[in-house]
């Protein structure tokens, strides 16, 4: 049992070994006690937890029965019991990883062994430990922080996508919650023809307002850009920093003074118009207040608060372009245009692709743009059924579906829609990055 | 490029240099250079030994063609320019009036008497100017302590930021271990979900924790939602810095940790402080969690503050541009300070992933 080969032969053993229980192999083969009993003592604190656990994870299952005869503070409630499942399976998740991490640690201590043909020592493996535990005390407040304010939050909102977790009739403490496959889905995709009609124009209206934000923000800080570094005005740092007001004031506090500047009766807007003569108080345009009008003016207004971004991006990204290739080029006779054609236009798109990208996937999710400006509105003609208006997107729908109407089920089912229309877009991303390409990851 | 025309030089023959003639005069300057050229070579072969009489004369010739041929096409080229230039500057003051017209008109609501938008006069201004918004946010409502809350969350969480972002972003640039590609893909995935998705099961974990109207539970709801974009954008940053200088420190008998504080951190200063500015920034007007999580008065955020002054029940739009326009100025001042820094900043985290 203790002869310890090291041609390799022992690798089979080792792997069984450290397998059956977490740390054996390094107390029992490798002579590593302290790390061994490191993780034994780990594995039998899962197991004392054992029944513990075991009792949510049914719990997470069954989602409680009716008790209609308690009070309802000891009811039953579905939703702490999913939650309470779900962060013990994070717990359970760290802890399969550990294992693995202690199954791979013992091989890769066999692997050193058949090459050097001595263990090491207990005492260096003291020493090495405080380099070893850098990186794992380094990334622990991340990995807790973004497991359960992040990943278990989301996984819970992915679960209610498949619950019947809705107002009325279904929300704890006063009823319980029960698991409905994919009920859910099948309601929202052809299910109910208001629901499916609100979902087909809410997702086309969102994928619209994505492409229309992104292009006309990104064209537009071009623009200022490419024509403040070609004019020849002295006062040009002047206006650059008018144009970076709107980046500088918050969203909301610029959306919100948008929003009464537009209004519809007593805007300041339509009264200067009417003031003007440019037409009558009959005639006052619907800035905000007609479905098809609002669009456009979101997506202006949007124009008004986006562009300082890309125009600073764009700035940053011509200086990285040579003055040389510049001068080049209009030595050679080429005319302004023909510079910003061939030159300008290529080497900034280049360099700005994957912030083009990742501005679609935050327009998608552009929640301050549509909530604090229109807060959806108008209404249209299922809004009092599906709280779904006439500027609202997926992530404000959500809102809605959320705090207004209680339909949380309903509300999970969009935000996974989400998540498998936009996690393409984050890898397609990943695979773009130098350290990915670089093999270094 | 030469970028300043004012300063336009005269040259030796008193002819106004125009520096942009090489930029859109590109035939004037090939039509006479060919005309140079035949000239010159018609000099050289009658008089091949006199070769400085030669150049002497040729400069005279040069002048002669500079005022004669260059004089006509200037004038044609400074006008084309003044056009231009005038055009230009048309353009970006119409911008400019376009940018600034709800920002001024908020800045005079701010100042003008009555509540509503709907009693302001059209014009800036054109309601007099009154200080009553800012003596009532002060005297008549908790503006003093929605602001302390405010800048506790938004102190804490910006240092927290720096904190785990930066040494999370340390460790992904510069270890190698099991999982790491997993989780820098998890980082990316996550980031691009705004955070109330989750909210209800945030709620219910804040329960737990007993966070809930608690201003640390914000800072922790803050702080996890900035994370993932965060440590991925100074984690490229960290990956341009030479490993040469960590190297070096490691040899002098460093550990990591010392690594980290005296030699990365002050290396990546500029992104650094790009992230304290943004994670310092986005708690004070954030709406939605503070409206879920804060619930007495007296934890009251600005942003719930100012929302409270435009509700349906009132609209007191004169009382929020006061109070808005106190928080949104010295941002303003601040970005403008950072412009330069921001601007190398934002392209930088297009370059280098």
């Amino acid at each position: 049992m203790r002869t310890l080969q090291s041609d390799g032969s022992s690798r089979k053993k080792i792997f069984i070994v450290s397998l059956i229980f977490m740390g054996l192999a390094h107390l029992t083969i490798l002579k590593q006690y302290v790390k061994g009993a490191l993780f034994a003592l780990l594995e039998m604190v899962m197991i004392i937890l054992a029944p513990k656990i075991f009792r949510l994870l049914q719990k997470m299952i069954t989602l409680g029965e009716p008790q209609p005869d308690l009070p309802i503070f000891e009811k039953d409630n579905s939703m702490f019991m999913l939650i309470d499942g779900i962060l013990i399976l994070a717990v359970l998740f760290i802890f399969v990883s550990l294992y693995f991490i202690s199954v791979r640690s013992a091989l890769s201590t066999y692997k050193d062994y058949c090459a050097t043909d001595k263990l090491p020592e207990s005492k260096k493996f003291l020493s090495e430990f405080g380099a070893k535990a850098f990186p794992i005390a380094g990334l622990s407040p991340l990995v807790m922080l973004i497991l359960f304010f992040v990943v278990v939050p989301l996984v819970f909102s992915a679960s209610v996508a498949f619950t019947n977790y809705s107002a009325p009739g279904h929300i704890p403490p006063n009823n319980t919650v029960d698991w409905v496959g994919f009920d859910n889905f099948k309601f929202l995709f052809g299910g109910n023809a208001t629901w499916t009609g609100a979902l087909g124009r809410v997702a086309a209206w969102t994928l619209a307002w994505a492409t229309a934000a992104t292009v006309t923000c990104y064209a537009g800080g071009m623009i200022m850009a490419v024509v403040m570094h070609e004019s020849k005005i002295k006062i040009v740092p002047v206006f650059r920093a008018i144009f970076i007001l709107p980046y500088a004031v918050p969203a909301v506090v610029s959306m919100l003074v948008w929003q009464n500047l537009l209004n519809g009766s007593f805007g300041t807007i339509n009264r200067t118009l009417i003031e003007l003569g440019l037409m009558t108080q009959a005639t006052t345009i619907p800035w905000l207040s007609n479905a098809t009008l609002a669009k456009f003016t979101v997506v202006l207004i949007n124009l008004w608060a986006g562009f300082p971004y890309f125009m600073l991006l764009t700035m940053g990204s011509m200086t990285a372009i040579s003055k040389e290739t510049f001068e080049a080029a209009r030595i050679d006779g080429a005319s302004r245009s023909q510079v910003f054609r061939a030159i300008t236009l290529p080497s900034v798109l280049y360099q700005t692709m994957p912030l083009i990208i990742m501005s679609f996937t935050h327009n998608i999710n552009n929640f301050g743009a549509i909530f604090f400006l229109t807060g959806g509105n108008p209404m249209v003609s299922d809004s009092t059924t599906t709280s779904a208006k006439g500027t609202d997107i997926m992530v404000t729908w959500i809102y809605n579906l959320t705090i207004n109407l209680q339909k949380y089920s309903y509300a999970a089912v969009l935000a996974v829609c989400i998540f498998v229309v936009l996690a393409p877009f984050a890898i397609f991303n990943f695979r773009r990055t130098k350290s990915y390409k670089e093999g270094e990851l | 490029m030469k970028t300043n025309s004012d300063q336009t030089p005269i040259n030796d023959s008193g002819e106004l240099n125009q520096p942009d003639n090489l930029q859109n005069g590109g035939d004037a300057v090939v039509n006479e250079s060919t005309i140079k050229d035949d000239h010159r070579s018609k000099e050289t072969a009658e008089n091949p030994e006199n070769k400085d009489e030669v150049v002497e004369k040729d400069r005279v010739f040069e002048k002669q063609i500079n005022k004669k041929s260059l004089k006509y096409q200037n004038a044609i080229q400074r006008a084309k320019n003044r056009t231009y230039k005038a055009f230009v500057l048309v353009f970006l003051v119409l911008v400019s009036l376009v940018v600034l017209y709800p920002l001024v008109y908020a800045v005079s609501a701010a100042f003008s008497p009555g509540k509503s938008i709907s009693a302001l006069s059209i014009v800036p201004f054109g309601s007099g100017v009154t200080t009553s918004h800012f003596q009532r946010l002060f005297k008549e409502t908790n503006y003093i302590r929605w602001f302390r809350n405010t800048l506790m969350i938004a102190t804490a969480t910006s240092v927290s930021t720096i904190l785990v972002c930066s040494l999370s972003a340390y460790v992904f640039s510069r270890f190698r271990f099991l999982f790491k590609k997993t989780m820098m893909l998890a980082l990316l995935v996550l980031q691009i979900f705004p955070s109330f998705i989750g909210m209800i099961a945030i709620y219910v974990i804040l329960l737990r924790i007993k966070g809930l109207d608690t201003l640390w539970g914000m800072v922790l709801i803050y702080l996890a939602g900035n994370i993932p974009y965060n440590t991925w954008l100074v984690k490229s940053y960290i990956d341009a810095i030479p490993r040469a200088y960590d190297e070096a420190a490691k040899i002098d008998g460093a550990s990591n940790a010392r690594t980290f504080f005296s030699v990365i951190l002050p290396q990546a200063s500029p992104i650094i402080t790009f992230l304290a500015i943004v994670s310092f920034t986005g708690p004070w007007m954030e709406f939605i969690f503070a409206k879920l999580i804060l619930r007495s008065n007296e934890n009251q955020t600005l942003a719930l503050g100012l929302f409270s002054f435009v509700t349906d029940r009132k609209n007191e739009f004169t009382m929020f541009c006061a109070g808005a326009l106190i928080v949104a100025v010295p941002f303003i001042v601040f970005f403008l300070i950072t412009q330069k820094m921001l601007v190398s900043s934002l392209a930088g985290a297009g370059v280098k992933e």
